[in-house]
């Protein structure tokens, strides 16, 4: 995703290039392959080839462009700009591809279609029954086609992914027929790290943010978890009272979403403190929402970033 | 290294297209002076002493190639869009430009401005094409002066005043070709410029004691977008202009566009075309076709060009062209004459040097001034060319060659420039040169290219040779050769051998010159180029160097030599032979089993077709050792001289029994004995002239070896033609057309004898019961048959489907040529198809290119009829070199009738030539008519008549109706 | 016609043994998994990836591999005169089918079983070697999809003129009806993927041909690498550790 869109002044170029300049001194190049290339192990240790690598000749050569991590005996590539690879405990956000019998069919941005099992999916009702064939009925009172969903990654069997949503943090998040005020910005899974906590609840503007494992990212207005544990966009309020305090909850959201479309295309990883770190950059510079994506904030941002990265070194 | 540049083009076509192409700018194209610190000088071509380097432009090249040619001028540098343009413009030209940049001797270097980084022009925005290469032949020149430096002086020769202004003032020295020889101080040199048009009118002053010149003589020429469309709207026709041989004044446009012949009488509908041009036709109003003017011997105009005596033509190609003559039949009438029409506009123009001599004239006043003289051209085809001079009293009595340069509606004759010289006229040297020169022939000395091709010498079969596993060696068998005496090329060898079952086994060895010539090589593509060796006279022009020829491939006697064999086991009895023995069924059994060889050949004889004569065939390359190189007189009084019983006589015997049957067979297919007249001199050793003259004998031992040969031509033709259906090279004689054969059979009906054409088979036999009162007779007819006929041709396998394949003169669906691999380039493709048929090499990459194929197989026509073309000159030549001192009465049989005379022909000496019956003066005063039906010329009283085939006394004697012009003339006693 | 003429330049000014300029470009569709544009001279391909993803026809998906698809097409205003050609013509059809079997070869589909890896090339410009540089692309395009391959495909052409043999003929020189050979090859493994030629061509020269043609491909693969590298390196910087 190289920074293709922008049009550059000649400064902007030079100072892009210089922050990314900043960006690479800190790397060092040596684990990086591309395909075909060998990498280089010391074969008297055993090694065990992970994802990324194949056997040519008793050597090991690399299939995929990106780094080669080590980890004991194991030696891997972890490429970048691939699909979305599930891991067990992800947290992933997914749209309903598809209602079935007992499943919905999400697309989670990977290889293949992922399965909710109804079985896997806590009751509207909030209590543990049996689903019955009642249930199996009103599926589609729940989950729609195209709607979003947040969901887990419960396991992978055989080469499916199954998902599940027992918890009252997952569930519907967008629903195609009811109003709902979010975006949904889709980038590389690569750029998300995997953490301890993928969601956020920023009080003070009212907002959720969803980090998606695969890449997709919620940013929406917070959704109360009622004691019914179920989901529902809050529209209870009366309206004349909540209009102010909902344009600036847009605003941010507008805000946020733009830092994450431009962390992406710059190809910052994205957490929620460098998403924050952008929106109050944005705002102590009093820049309109669409401001954001033009190329002297592209520039500030990478400069910023270069900087941020270089203290944290000192730090250590 | 490589700097991109996309430049747009808009392209003809009817379609407006944007062409986009890529145009890569280099700094790794050198200046080519050894001088040169900074450029690498490995490909340098200049002199590393030159004062001055010359930049040629585009206009200085195509007007003055001649002058290039030269040897005294050197050091030029000749840019690529130079090249570029001279290419667009005029092919011709541009081969020699090519060819003088290829040839080592000469310092001309071709500098590739158009790709050089320093050198590239941009087109500017309205600039013309003209203007843009202009300006980079002047930037090139300014690179170069700033490239070499002062101590080299850069000159610019352009004849483009406005192209000079500019260098001048962008401080490039420039300067007229006229005046950069000039100051070379070479008087010689100026004869070889081409005079730009603007001095016309000087000239006309010069000449304006002739009252024509300011005339307008002929038509203007179509623009050439008006020619185009009057192509498209089927008004005009194209076509290339083919001239008759005999009347420079009838000329011949075949045009597709009518599937005819379009006739075009006189100087001024040819409207200043040439011979070859492409020409765009217009054709005349019905009313205004003309019918048969060949009737006349002379031309229409009063000019003093008639018929000369020249050889008996041996085919249609040679013959002057007949046209049918709507009263011959007497039933059409004078409204189908062929469609005539005139000139328009000439497509493309085929200029090139011509061969002649200066028209004699007194010199004028001031010697060393500049002169205007008359060239006419050996070749009558060719109209007289105005030439200036610098040295009239030099070239008065010399053959030379002149260059056309222009031709304006104005002038009666094309104006051109001296090229050179050749040497005296009537010298038989000079004359053999000229002969060699009007028919393309290359006599130069092989190049040491070539000859570094040859196999070290002196040759001989080696042990590595005779180790390669697909060479046999026949060393024991009894072979020997049968040439004509003298001969030293010998590529043909025979064995015979008398198997024990009373069947013979023959082989024909041919000479193996693909062991020496490899494709590819500069021997290969100068014998290509040949394509065959051209038999004059006094010499001999070899297609293959010497020791070649001569030696390494000559299968002479009592050496050993390799060879290239095609093995029969020819059998008329053995069907005979096995039933003789009266074997029964058992017994044949076991007979076969003890005759295990015998077996293999029953089987083949089960799969050839009944009338097939022999039995098995069998190509292998071979090392021979000929016993005896015989010449045909020996060969024939071996034959005949009953007490020799030697081996060779014997088998010559039994060859001779085996072609006789041969023979006969073929004649039984149809195959037609034709007969020519070819005749023989005897030179005198000392001085080469001709001593004795007369018509070739054929003696048996002539028709044995060349029914070996056909044989193995046939058999090999079919074995190529099996494996490489597409690409073989073969050999077809067209059948003739109804039209081709109408003047034979007009003469056949004069004298009441019958002549069936229907098929080669019927035109034989009946040629073979024309018996008439004299000995001579049949042969006569035969010639004039065989005159009817067009040549034969190589052609590519692929280009023609396989019943067009057919040989019409010896009656076989496949003929090609294999037997003469030293003189013919054909045969040394042949063998090659031969060798990679029995798998023995690997078939050159030539053949996979149809279209190469077919463009070898074009030039080998080409030179084939050059060689003959040539090889008649020169016995012309010799011809009147011989008559020259003895005036003969002799025997002559008319052949043609005409409205004032006749031809005749003198089988003596093989010469045909005219004889009139009223002199110039008294032309068609009408005291002679032509009966046509009877093909009889009558006086008028009917007094006196003379009839086709007739024999008539002629008195043969060398005239010089004006100096330096003999020529023979025929008068009847 | 003079192809080369005897100064050893061919017509647009190259010598015998040199290749166009080349010039290549990771992530030129935004929306797609991977994409590349790949330019031979004045030929412009350019190269989508989708995938691997989930296979839209049911009935095509493979239990035991990736379903590899291919899609070749020329756009009309990619040569000089706009034609309207119609989709799926018999040369797209095969030079599709030449493009995907060529990189199936190399994808190591049996990783991503009962997925579908759709490849999309798209000719921009035209000017001979169209072929080869779809291949080209397809392979950056792959290596940016992250789709795992046991080594590079690059291909390229060679001809054989005027008796000379040719590297990466332009479209003047593939139009003069000499043989035009292509091939492709897996530069790791040293391994032929792709051999095609038009015409005709003696066995003997042949192995020149297809020498230097894949001298060119060796070529091309250093500059493929050297540019995945550049990109990988780019990427991986931007991301932090």
């Amino acid at each position: 995703m190289g920074v293709v869109q922008l049009q550059f002044s000649k400064t902007q170029k030079v100072r892009l290039h210089k922050a990314k300049e900043s960006l690479s001194s800190k790397m060092n190049s040596d684990s990086l392959v591309t395909v075909a290339d060998s990498i280089h192990v010391n074969h008297e240790d055993g090694v065990l080839k992970g994802h990324g690598t194949a056997d040519l000749d008793g050597q090991v050569v690399a299939t995929l462009c990106g780094t080669v991590e080590r980890v004991n005996k194991l030696i891997y590539v972890r490429g970048l700009g691939s699909r979305y690879k599930p891991e067990v405990g992800d947290i992933v956000i997914g749209r309903v591809i598809e209602v079935d019998q007992k499943f919905w069919r999400l697309d989670i941005n990977c290889n293949r279609n992922a399965y909710l099992m109804l079985s896997a999916m806590n009751m509207p009702d909030g209590v543990q029954r049996r689903r019955t064939a009642l249930d199996e009925l009103n599926m589609r009172g729940i989950f729609e086609e195209a709607d979003l969903i947040c969901a887990e990654v419960r396991g992978l069997s055989h080469d499916d992914i199954h998902l599940h949503a027992r918890s009252k943090k997952y569930g519907k998040i967008y629903a195609v027929l009811q109003l709902s005020t979010g975006q949904m910005v889709m980038v590389s899974p690569y750029l998300v790290k995997r953490q301890k906590q993928h969601f956020h609840h920023l009080e003070e503007h009212g907002i959720d943010l969803i980090i998606g494992c695969n890449g997709l990212i919620w940013v929406g207005e917070h959704v109360k978890v009622k004691d019914e544990m179920e989901y529902q966009v809050n529209l209870t309020e009366p309206a004349h009272k909540k209009e102010e305090k909902n344009d600036t909850r847009r605003e941010y959201i507008c805000r946020a979403a733009n830092a994450i479309r431009l962390l992406s295309t710059l190809g910052f990883s994205i957490t929620l403190e460098v998403i924050k770190g952008v929106v109050d950059l944005s705002q102590s510079l009093n820049l309109e929402i669409h401001d954001m994506l033009g190329s002297e904030f592209c520039v500030l941002v990478a400069e910023k970033e270069a900087e941020r990265r270089s203290s944290n070194k000192r730090k250590q | 290294m490589l700097h991109n540049k996309s430049f747009v083009k808009k392209t003809k076509g009817g379609k407006v297209m944007k062409q986009v192409r890529e145009h890569y700018l280099r700094d790794d194209i050198y200046c080519g002076a050894p001088s040169c610190t900074v450029c690498d000088s490995s490909g340098a071509r200049l002199s590393s002493s030159a004062s001055t380097i010359l930049v040629v432009d585009t206009n200085v090249v195509l007007n003055q190639i001649d002058l290039l040619e030269n040897s005294a001028i050197d050091d030029v540098v000749v840019l690529s869009i130079v090249l570029e343009e001279v290419k667009n413009k005029n092919m011709s030209v541009y081969n020699r430009l090519r060819a003088i940049c290829s040839n080592s001797n000469r310092k001309f270097f071709v500098f590739s401005n158009e790709y050089h980084r320093d050198t590239y022009v941009k087109e500017m925005s309205g600039e013309t094409k003209n203007d843009r290469n202009d300006r980079a032949i002047r930037v090139a020149t300014q690179w170069y002066q700033k490239h070499l430096g002062g101590a080299v002086k850069v000159l610019l020769v352009t004849n483009d005043k406005e192209n000079k202004r500019k260098a001048s003032e962008e401080g490039i020295c420039a300067e007229t070709v006229e005046s950069y020889v000039k100051s070379l101080d070479r008087p010689d040199l100026l004869d070889l410029l081409v005079r730009p048009s603007s001095e016309d009118a000087e000239m006309a002053d010069v000449e304006d004691h002739r009252p024509s010149k300011r005339k307008v003589i002929y038509s203007e020429h179509k623009p050439m977008s008006e020619i185009t469309s009057g192509l498209h709207r089927g008004i005009y026709h194209q076509g290339k202009l083919r001239v008759n041989r005999y009347n420079p004044f009838e000329a011949y446009v075949g045009s597709e566009s009518i599937g005819d012949e379009i006739i075009i009488y006189g100087r001024s509908n040819m409207n200043r075309a040439f011979d070859g041009d492409i020409v765009a036709v217009e054709l005349l109003p019905e009313d205004q076709w003309q019918g048969e003017k060949s009737l006349s011997i002379v031309g229409e105009e009063d000019e003093d060009e008639d018929e000369d005596v020249h050889l008996a033509p041996n085919s249609a190609d040679d013959a002057p062209r007949t046209t049918p003559q709507q009263g011959s039949t007497g039933v059409i009438n004078a409204g189908s004459s062929r469609p005539s029409g005139r000139i328009v506009g000439i497509i493309k123009r085929n200029w090139h040097s011509y061969c002649g001599s200066l028209e004699p004239m007194p010199m004028p006043g001031g010697s060393r001034g500049v002169a205007y003289a008359l060239f006419v051209s050996k070749d009558r085809r060719f109209p007289k060319i105005r030439i200036q001079t610098r040295q009239l009293e030099n070239l008065l009595d010399k053959r030379i060659m002149v260059s056309v340069d222009s031709w304006d509606r104005q002038s009666r004759y094309p104006s051109g420039h001296y090229v050179r010289t050749i040497g005296d006229i009537g010298d038989r040297d000079t004359e053999s040169e000229v002969v060699l020169i009007e028919n393309d022939i290359n006599s130069r000395p092989f190049s040491a290219q070539v000859l570094a091709c040859l196999p070290p010498l002196p040759w001989s079969v080696s042990s590595e040779d005779l180790s390669i596993p697909f060479r046999q060696d026949l060393r024991h068998l009894r072979v020997f050769s049968v040439d004509p005496p003298g001969c030293k090329d010998i590529d043909d060898a025979l064995h015979c051998y008398a198997l024990p079952n009373g069947n013979f086994e023959v082989g024909v060895h041919i000479a193996d010159v693909t062991n020496f010539v490899f494709p590819g090589t500069p021997l290969d593509d100068e014998a290509s180029q040949r394509g065959t060796s051209v038999y004059l006279v006094e010499r001999r022009i070899d297609m293959l160097p010497k020791p070649l020829t001569e030696d390494v491939c000559s299968l002479r006697s009592d050496v050993e030599r390799l060879a290239f064999s095609v093995i029969w086991v020819p059998s008329a009895d053995y069907w005979e032979f096995i039933f003789s023995k009266k074997i029964s069924t058992l017994a044949f059994c076991i007979w076969v089993h003890t005759h295990r060889f015998a077996l293999a050949l029953f089987m083949y004889v089960q799969e050839m077709t009944p009338e097939a004569d022999i039995i098995s065939t069998r190509y292998t390359k071979s090392v021979i050792k000929s016993a005896a190189a015989l010449s045909y007189v020996e060969a024939q009084a071996r034959m005949d001289d009953s007490r020799l019983m030697d081996p060779v006589t014997t088998d010559l015997r039994n060859m001779n029994s085996l072609a006789k049957k041969m023979r006969l067979r073929r004649i039984e297919r149809g195959a037609l004995t034709l007969a020519s007249a070819e005749v023989k001199f005897q030179i005198d050793t000392e001085t080469h002239d001709p001593l004795d003259i007369g018509m070739y004998q054929i003696r048996e031992a002539n028709q044995m070896v060349e029914e070996f040969m056909l044989a193995a031509n046939v058999s090999v033709a079919q074995q190529i033609l099996k494996s490489f259906p597409l690409c073989s090279l073969l050999r077809r004689h067209p059948t003739p057309t109804k039209e081709m054969l109408e003047p034979l059979l007009r003469v056949s009906a004069a004298i009441g004898l019958n002549l069936d054409v229907s098929s080669s088979k019927a035109l034989a036999d009946s040629l073979d019961l024309a018996v008439g009162g004299d000995p001579y007779f049949n042969k006569l007819i035969r010639i004039l048959a065989t005159r009817c006929m067009s040549q034969a041709v190589y052609f590519c396998s692929g280009d023609l489907s396989p019943p067009e394949y057919h040989h019409y003169g010896l009656a076989t669906p496949l003929y090609t040529h294999f037997t003469s691999p030293i003189r013919r380039y054909a045969d040394v493709i042949v063998h090659r198809l031969l060798a990679a048929s029995i798998g023995i090499s690997k078939l050159p990459s030539v053949f996979q290119d149809r279209l190469q194929l077919t463009s070898i197989a074009d030039n080998l026509n080409y030179r084939h009829r050059n060689a003959q073309m040539a090889g008649r000159a020169s016995v012309e030549l010799h011809t009147l070199i011989y008559f020259r001192k003895r005036p003969t009465d002799t025997e002559a049989r008319i052949v043609k009738i005409r409205s004032n005379g006749f031809f005749v022909f003198v089988p003596k000496y093989g010469i045909e030539g005219p004889v009139y019956l009223t002199t110039r003066a008294e032309k068609g005063s009408g005291e002679w008519y032509v009966d046509e039906q009877e093909q009889k010329i009558k006086k008028m009283d009917g007094s006196f008549s003379y009839s086709i085939l007739q024999t008539v006394q002629i008195h043969m004697e060398v005239v010089e109706p004006q100096p330096n012009r003999p020529k023979l003339q025929l008068t009847l006693i | 016609m003079e192809y080369v003429s005897p100064e050893g330049l061919r017509l647009d000014g190259r010598r015998p043994m040199e290749m166009r300029q080349i010039r290549a470009e990771i992530g030129a569709v935004s929306k797609a998994d991977g994409s590349a544009v790949f330019e031979m001279g004045n030929t412009k391909v350019i190269a989508a990836v989708y995938g691997p993803r989930e296979v839209q026809n049911r009935s095509q998906q493979l239990s035991d591999k990736a379903l590899v698809r291919c899609e070749y097409n020329m756009a009309n205003f990619s040569t000089g005169d706009r034609m309207r050609k119609p989709k799926g013509d018999r040369r797209s059809t095969e030079i599709s089918l030449v493009i995907r079997q060529t990189l199936e070869e190399c994808i190591l589909t049996h990783l991503m079983p009962r997925s579908q890896i759709d490849i999309y090339v798209q000719v921009l410009q035209a000017d001979g070697g169209t072929r080869s540089a779809c291949i080209n692309a397809a392979t950056l395009a792959l290596a940016d999809a992250g789709i795992p391959m046991r080594d590079l495909v690059t291909s390229c052409s060679a001809g054989y003129l005027n008796s000379t043999p040719l590297l990466d003929l332009n479209y003047v020189e593939d139009s003069a009806g000499g043989p035009d050979v292509t091939v492709g090859i897996l530069p790791k493994l040293d391994k032929v993927t792709l051999l095609q030629m038009d015409s005709k061509l003696p066995i003997d020269i042949l192995e020149n041909v297809i020498q230097l043609a894949t001298e060119g491909c060796k070529a091309i693969a250093n500059y493929i690498r050297e540019i995945l590298l550049e990109n990988t390196k780019e990427l991986e910087y931007r991301r932090g550790s």
